[in-house]
Formats: C-alpha cells, structure tokens, sequence
C-alpha cells in the first residue's frame, strides 16, 4: 500500500457492498463513497488543483467531509481540515497560513468562509446544503491516483503553540498508512464495527480514529455537535459498537438525570481521550451503563501513542495504557537519561506516524523533534507493566475538556483592548477539578466583566473564553519579569 | 415557590458558572450573558446538567437557547412550566 488512495480501494474492494458512513437518515456503501470521491477528485482537478496544493476541508462530521479528504488526497493534495466551530479570525489564520488554493464547506458556512478568505488566494466551494445534491460524477481514473509517493504530504494538522499561534504539522501518506496500521492493530476493530464520531473528525483524535475505521472497513457513523440524546439514541438505534469520547462527553452523559432507560449493550469500546478522565467519571458512567471507558493518549504531532485496553481495567483505571503498534515511549529526566520504573520525567515518542517537524519553525522544531523523538511536553511515569501514566504538563496550556488553550494567544488578544494595560491567562480548577480558564486583568481604567465579554465575542471559539475574569491593580511578577503563574493559581484556590 | 426556584437557580449559576459571584449579587433579570453565560457551551451544558439534578427533570440541547439563559427569571419561568403538576 503506497498511499491512502490504496488504503481507501483496498477497503472498497474488500468491503465494496458495507455501509462506509451513515449520517443521520442517509447511508453511502464504500462503493458508492469511491464514486463521490472519484467525482469530486476529478473536479478538483479540472479546477486547477493539482499535487501540493492545500485544500481546507471546512465542514462538520459528514459524508461530504470524508469523501472531500479522499478525494485530496487521490491528487496529491494536502488537506487542511478546519472545525466548522471556528470563528472568522480562526479560519482566516488557517488559510492564509497553509496558502489553501479552496475551501471546502457547506452552503450555511460559506458566508463566515467568504469573509475569513478574503485578501487570500482561496476560494470558496460548498458541496454541502439543502440546495445541493452530489454534483461531481465521473472520473478519468488514468489521472487520479498516479504519482503519489508515500513521503508526501497528505494533511495538514496544527497544533497549540506557546508562540500564541497554532504549530502547523504535515503527515505524509506513509505516517497516515502506519497510523491506520498502528491504531487497528492495537484495537482490533474490524469490518462489523459501527463507530460513532461526535468528536469531530477534523481534530487529530478523531480523525486517527477515522482513518483507522476506513481501514479495518467499519461503518462511521457521524454527528454534528454532541448532544446526549442523540448520542444515546445513535448508539442504541445504530447498535454502534465503539464510541470515541472526551471526558466532558462521559461526564455529563454519566451525571445526566435520567430520562428513560437506555440499552448500551452493543458497546465493545468507549475511549476517552484530549483530557485526564477521573476515575470518579469511569465509576460513574460504567455504573450507569455497564462498561468502562479507555483511556487513549496521543498528540497532533504523532498520532494515536497509547491506548489502555488492560483485562484489569479497575485497578489501572487512570492509566493511559500501553503503547500501541510500532510505537515507542521512554521517560526522561531533565538531564536526558531514562527513568526509573515508576519515576517520572518528560513523555518522549518515537512513531512511524509522527510528523518531522513544525513547518517554518526551526528552533521550536529542534527543541520538540530530537534523535528521532517527539518530547511531548507532558510528565508521566510507566509502570512495571509498561503501562503509561500522565501525571502533569510541562506546558503551559490549559486544558478544557480535550481542547488546548493557550494562554499567549489570549493574552496577546486581550493586549489589543484599549482598556487592558496587562493581562494574564491561567488555569484554575472548578469545584469539581475541571480546569477552566481565568482571566487577570490590570485595566487602565474602569471596565466591566460584560467589556472584556464583547470583546472576545466572535474572535475565539468558545471553549477559550474566560470562565472567570478578576480585575488587579497588578500582576505578580518574578524580578526578571516573568508572570508568577503558580501564585495566581494558588491565590484563585 | 416562584421565588424559590429562583433561589436555587442562582445557586447553581455560582457554583457552576459564575464563580466569583455569590447567589445575592446576582439579581432575577440581570443579564447573564453579558456575565458570560452561554458564551461557552462546555460551561453551558455543564449548568444545564446540574439544573437538571437540582430539579429532577431532563432539559434536551435543542431547548437551550440564548433567550432561555438570559436571566435568572427566564430560566425560572421555564422551570416552573417543566414542573408544573
């Protein structure tokens, strides 16, 4: 298998007649997923779309999103998937920044797309909408798939930067084929799975799992934005048998009032992954439906890297599992050597499916890819088993439910108000231990909460608005200058 | 009763939402979004998880909306039309 044009006909010829994806009341079989691909492929190409030009994939879990990714990389294109969450500032960076040639979105998103890509060479093409059927059809199989390597680039992902903008990273077909390889070794999912996406495929968590589900032939079934009735309707009415989750998905779905009994009993596999889960929010939700949740650990840099499918789930309940296929993890003290069984130092990967490096970014590349390692920032320990435990973040981010948040990209926005002379973003845990995000403010003059709300209204995607805003006369500092980020912490318990 | 539920709305909103908050500071049709509720639908779910727990009933996503979370008496009135015998 050469490239994910391979991976995808293998599956079609193996799997031609199954259910590819269901999205709500409709169905496509993987044949009929290869003909919208090779639609819309040989549109691009008719477009002008050729090998190494970007193409952004702006669009939420759906048919359309999986055969757009199929169909860029038939040609050789890199895709440059956007969640169709972000806002206007947020999708004007990740086009101008990857040069994306065209937009792919869907008839409602095609306004905020217009405005964020213009001044950009994009432009914009919904193949979504209550106007639209598929209108690609037909395809000159001779110029499709020819003259695609294994070494080039297949995707873009970024990943949260302490520079306050996103780290763009490259996958290559050959990292996207051993991911696949990688994760469906590991899991062991096969052709009869129903795999239920509601974390969106456009992040890394879940598009390694989608990758790896077109691998193994399973069916995907997509929604939109989570909402816990119809995810528990979904799982019940579609049996599915995998459900990929973050903890805030597993947390209100196993602290919600009960609405009717629910049968969950076609669930195999439930993963948490992009946050710690509790082992407060593994009792409850295997009490509420029988089954305990996994833990997945991975990164944008390197894929899916761990994944706890321990006999002895009870006693290892916060452990990220041992690593998957062909991966390799060492922990590391400060001064480079190995740990101790049980010692904790900095998490390192070795993976086939890791990116090489931050585009344009050389030193921060150098830092964080090292002699054929990523040094992911994060401080764990491995036990006896080698089973993986994270205990703590190198980083500075702030993690909400799975998404990143860096404090220098807010800090650096809140610095344009007219108001705000200095400011300060951390991480405080709520009174359940969830980690939300605080605001410090040293304001030149009077303002108000409700200011500082408008202001960000529009700008950031909702998960990175301050929970709490406090107003200081100032903001404690170390004597070279550095913001005292633990006495804030500690001042907010 | 009326004001009651309002009473316990509030509370929840400061143990959920509205941290630096006590329940008194908060009157029945302040503005709650321009206090930031609502603006993250994390939080947001999180608050209506917890309503539903302190009233004993099941509120679904598609009710949430920006004019039910306005103020304390909005969500008051909607409660009071949930669990009405």
């Amino acid at each position: 298998m050469q490239n994910i044009a391979d991976l995808l006909l293998s599956t079609v010829e193996k799997h031609s007649d199954r259910t590819a994806v269901v999205e709500g009341e409709r169905k496509v079989r993987y044949d009929n997923l290869y003909s919208m691909v090779q639609g819309l492929s040989s549109f691009l190409l008719s477009k002008g779309i050729g090998h190494g030009d970007r193409v952004a994939i702006f669009l939420p879990n759906s048919i359309e999103l999986i055969t757009s990714f199929f169909a860029i990389a038939n040609i050789g294109a890199v895709s440059v998937p956007m969640s169709s969450a972000y806002r206007e500032e947020e999708i004007k960076f990740y086009v101008s920044h990857s040069s994306a040639k065209l937009v792919l979105t869907e008839e409602k998103l095609k306004p905020i797309a217009e405005r964020a890509s213009a001044g950009t060479e994009a432009s914009i093409l919904p193949i979504k909408g209550e106007t639209l059927n598929w209108p690609f059809s037909g395809a000159n199989e001779q110029i499709i798939r020819t003259n695609i390597e294994q070494e080039d680039e297949a995707i873009y992902l970024y990943s949260t930067g302490s520079t306050g903008k996103p780290k763009r990273v490259a996958r290559t077909h050959f990292n996207l084929l051993a991911l696949a390889d990688n994760h469906t070794r590991s899991v062991g999912w096969t052709e009869e799975d129903r795999i239920l996406f509601t974390v969106p495929i456009s992040h890394t968590y879940g598009f390694g799992n989608f990758i790896s589900a077109v691998k193994a032939g399973a069916s995907i079934h997509t929604l939109g934005e989570f909402n816990r009735n119809r995810v528990l309707d979904s799982i019940e009415k579609e049996r599915i048998t995998v459900f990929p989750a973050v903890p805030f998905m597993l947390s209100v779905l196993a602290e919600t009032f009960p609405q009717k009994n629910r049968n969950l009993s076609s669930l195999k596999l439930v993963i948490s992954a992009g946050a710690p889960l509790s082992k407060e929010t593994s009792h409850k939700f295997h009490n509420k439906f029988g089954i305990y949740p996994r833990q997945l650990y991975g990164s944008t840099e390197t894929g899916v890297i761990s994944i706890n499918l321990s006999d002895d789930i009870e006693t290892k309940l916060d452990s990220v599992g041992r690593p998957v296929k062909n991966v390799e993890v060492i922990i590391l003290t400060e001064d480079g050597s190995r740990c101790e069984t049980n010692e904790i130092g900095e998490i390192a990967v070795k993976s086939p499916s890791m990116a090489a490096g931050y585009y344009g970014l050389a030193e921060e590349s150098e830092k964080a890819f090292r002699n054929g390692y990523y040094f992911t920032g994060d401080l764990g320990r491995m036990d006896d088993e080698g089973y993986l435990y994270i205990v703590g973040r190198k980083k500075l981010f702030i993690n909400i439910s799975g998404n990143k948040v860096d404090p220098a990209e807010l800090e650096a926005l809140l610095s344009q108000h007219p108001k705000v002379r200095e400011a300060a973003i951390i991480g405080v845990n709520d009174n359940f231990g969830n980690e939300i995000v605080k605001a410090v403010i040293v304001p030149e003059s009077d303002m108000e909460t409700k200011e500082v709300y408008e202001f960000f209204k529009g700008k950031i995607s909702d998960f990175k608005i301050p929970r709490i805003i406090e107003f200081r006369e100032e903001i404690p500092k170390s004597p070279t200058g550095k913001v005292l980020r633990e006495r804030l912490r500690q001042e907010s318990d | 009763m009326t004001e009651e539920i309002k009473e316990r709305i509030k509370k929840v909103l400061v143990r959920k939402l509205l941290q630096g908050l006590n329940p008194e500071d908060i009157q029945d049709d302040t503005s709650l979004i321009e206090l930031g509720v609502g603006a993250d639908s994390v939080a947001t779910l999180e608050f209506v998880v917890a309503l539903e727990e302190e009233f004993q009933l099941s509120i679904d996503e598609d009710e949430i909306n920006p004019e039910l979370l306005a103020t304390v008496s909005n969500i008051s009135d909607y409660i009071s039309r949930r669990i009405k015998p």
